[in-house]
């Protein structure tokens, strides 16, 4: 087991090689001049120039990305050129908002989904099933800023019962920090909840039709235990499957929710460095944005085991 | 032959009707099948394929899904009729009064649980027992059905285990709670030839140890021989036969029966020289969703008459503790009676 753990945190570093070079290609080839950006419209060509320059931006492609490469290994992600603070230091900064948002949206979702698709498998056919079912298309189909705005309006705007926008540290309550996180959260979650749900549906409706749930029935045990002890951690490794793939949508999701419910994360970090072609924060948020994910993978393979003892590494 | 069976009676199945809604009609897997079982006797239902032997006995803990599945008629246990029960109360009836173990001992446990989870699951639903006194048990359940070193295999989980294994443990299970029935549906079809015959071995003493009724399911009459009292004879969804064993094997007086019996292939005969041909039973079982008019046998009965297409054959006791459902069964080989 620990050597499996070992061989995999090695296996991540090609893996955050290649992420790298791409990360740092496409940035290298995508149009734009930081250096423009940054002198401004009045800027003579020689300003330009200098700045260029100053900044190591006339140096030769694979020069650059060796040095980038040297200092990322010794913790220096660079410093952005926009605000010339350590990039490292702008995501320390941003982490928590987007960790809140992530980790809340990950447990809302999940606790919402199992129970969701295991219930429409139990009840398959019925009108709790098609319920379900219609929730996943429609979850899938609207995209996240629109259930964002909505819930906004109606919640915070109509209602009054939750606050519109912004986000306040956990150092200052929970309930003030959960608050601000409820409507973000299921706006991030919906497509999340309707992947799960289906999944677990699915799953679930193929593993309630097998021998072993026959037996449990025979031996006298309760729907409950049949569907939750007996069936689910079955079903658990597909489930576990999508929920981790899922991450990838909840990253890419953040942007956009942090964009909406003005949230400073690091999605609002990015959107905002694209906007100012400030290449070195792009680099070091996708960066960590792979590695988390690859992180997560990771994890998700290691659960397995939790859930299925035939699967040993 | 005529010596009364006082043993208290157990199950009483009477009129049986398990009918599923299918797209294209109904189908009367069981279709009026009666038969008991006493205290502590061992009843066996033989058929081919389809003839409603599975059905029959997953009615009895009413295991059919419904619907699609329909249970009519009267299964009383112990005077108890288990079709009138609430869910909650025939939960407690299932793996406590009545067990079942099943034919795919490959695929009847399941494979997230360890084996001590699976037999002690019973014991904690049906007596209350905590974790620790339910894997104790559980241990020795495993011993008891043969299974070395219990105190480690409690703690594997099923995939660790034979096929032969896995059916211990299923056995295991069955017998936790000293259930008064045991419902075995082909206990022994998926294993290997000296396997089965450990199995068997394994059932006729705890039989003894535990005390249980069995019903036992089985197209193998080998087996029938070697463990049942009592054979019920199935076929197209209809008891047509019901005798002693001993009388079954001798004077079989269904055609059905008698066809069977002759299809089982005798061990050395093509050494002897007399290298003649299996006996079969011509044709398929018929389609259970239409009506049959007449006996349901007719369509592959050697003996058919007009009178069998026409009118069907009631059971009728041809002999002391022997009932048959054929028109032309008294002609048949009664020299005994």
């Amino acid at each position: 087991m620990w050597a499996y753990i070992f061989r995999r945190v090695l296996a991540t570093i090609p893996v955050m090689a290649i992420v790298a070079l791409f990360v740092f290609s496409l940035l290298y080839l995508a149009p734009g001049d930081p250096a423009a950006v940054i002198a401004g419209d009045q800027a003579s060509p020689d300003d330009v120039e200098r700045i260029r320059a100053s900044l190591g931006l006339d140096r030769p492609y694979l020069v650059r990305f060796g040095e980038w490469v040297f200092n990322i290994l010794r913790g220096d992600l660079g410093t952005s050129i926009f605000t010339n603070l350590p990039v490292s230091h702008m995501i320390m900064q941003r982490v928590e908002p987007t960790l809140s948002l992530m980790v809340v949206t990950l447990v809302l979702s999940v606790t919402i989904a199992v129970p969701m698709g295991v219930v429409a498998a139990w009840k398959q056919g019925t009108h709790a099933d098609r319920a379900v079912m219609a929730f996943a298309v429609l979850g899938f189909s609207v995209p996240v800023f629109v259930v964002g705005y909505v819930l906004a309006y109606v919640f915070a705007l109509e209602l009054d019962w939750l606050p519109v926008q912004g986000y306040t540290p956990l150092s200052q309550g929970l309930w003030p920090w959960f608050e601000n996180l409820i409507l973000p959260s299921i706006a991030l979650g919906t497509v999340y909840i309707a992947l799960i749900a289906r999944i677990t549906r699915a799953t679930m409706l193929e593993v309630l039709s097998q021998d072993y749930i026959r037996t449990a029935r025979a031996k006298g045990v309760g729907q409950r235990a049949i569907l939750f002890l007996h069936a689910l951690k079955n079903a658990a490794v597909p489930i576990v499957t999508v929920i981790g793939i899922g991450i990838a949508l909840l990253i890419g999701g953040a942007v956009v929710t942090e964009s909406v419910f003005a949230i400073p994360g690091l999605g609002r970090l990015t959107v905002d460095a694209i906007l100012r072609r400030d290449y070195p924060v792009i680099q070091g948020v996708v960066l960590l944005f792979s590695f988390v994910y690859v992180l997560v993978n990771l994890v998700i393979d290691l659960l397995y085991t939790l859930f299925d003892p035939r699967i040993r590494y | 032959m005529s010596e009364m069976d006082n043993r208290p009676m157990l199950l009483e199945v009477d009129n049986l009707q398990t009918h599923f809604r299918t797209m294209d009609g109904v189908n009367r897997a069981v279709d009026g099948v009666s038969f008991h079982v006493r205290s502590g006797e061992t009843l066996a239902i033989v058929g081919e394929s389809g003839c409603g032997k599975s059905v029959t006995a997953m009615s009895i803990l009413r295991l059919i899904p419904e619907p699609p599945g329909k249970i009519a008629g009267s299964i009383k246990f112990q005077g108890k009729d288990l079709l009138k029960l609430s869910d909650r109360e025939m939960r407690a009836i299932r793996g406590n009064d009545i067990s079942m173990i099943f034919q795919e001992p490959m695929t009847s446990l399941n494979p997230v649980l360890t084996n001590g989870q699976q037999i002690g699951e019973t014991l904690r639903l049906h007596q209350g027992l905590n974790a620790q006194q339910a894997e104790a048990r559980a241990v020795e359940m495993l011993k008891l059905v043969g299974i070395p070193e219990p105190e480690r295999r409690v703690r594997e989980y099923p995939h660790q285990l034979s096929g032969g294994m896995r059916q211990r443990v299923m056995i295991a299970i069955a017998l936790a709670c000293n259930p008064k029935l045991l419902i075995a549906d082909e206990p022994t079809t998926a294993l290997d030839v000296t396997i089965q015959a450990q199995i068997l071995d394994l059932m006729k003493d705890l039989k003894t140890t535990v005390g249980a009724a069995i019903v036992l399911i089985t197209h193998d009459l080998g087996v029938v021989a070697e463990v049942a009292e009592r054979v019920v004879v199935m076929y197209a969804g209809r008891k047509v036969e019901e005798a002693r064993v001993g009388d079954l094997f001798r004077t079989p007086r269904h055609p059905y029966t008698q066809g069977l019996l002759g299809s089982v292939p005798k061990l050395g005969s093509s050494l002897t020289g007399e290298t003649t041909r299996l006996a079969e039973i011509p044709g398929l079982v018929p389609s259970l969703k239409q009506r049959i008019p007449g006996c349901v046998f007719a369509t592959r009965c050697p003996k058919v008459t007009e009178l069998c297409r026409a009118v069907p054959p009631a059971l009728q006791e041809k002999a002391p503790g022997h009932i048959a459902a054929c028109h032309y069964a008294e002609v048949e080989g009664v020299a005994a009676a």
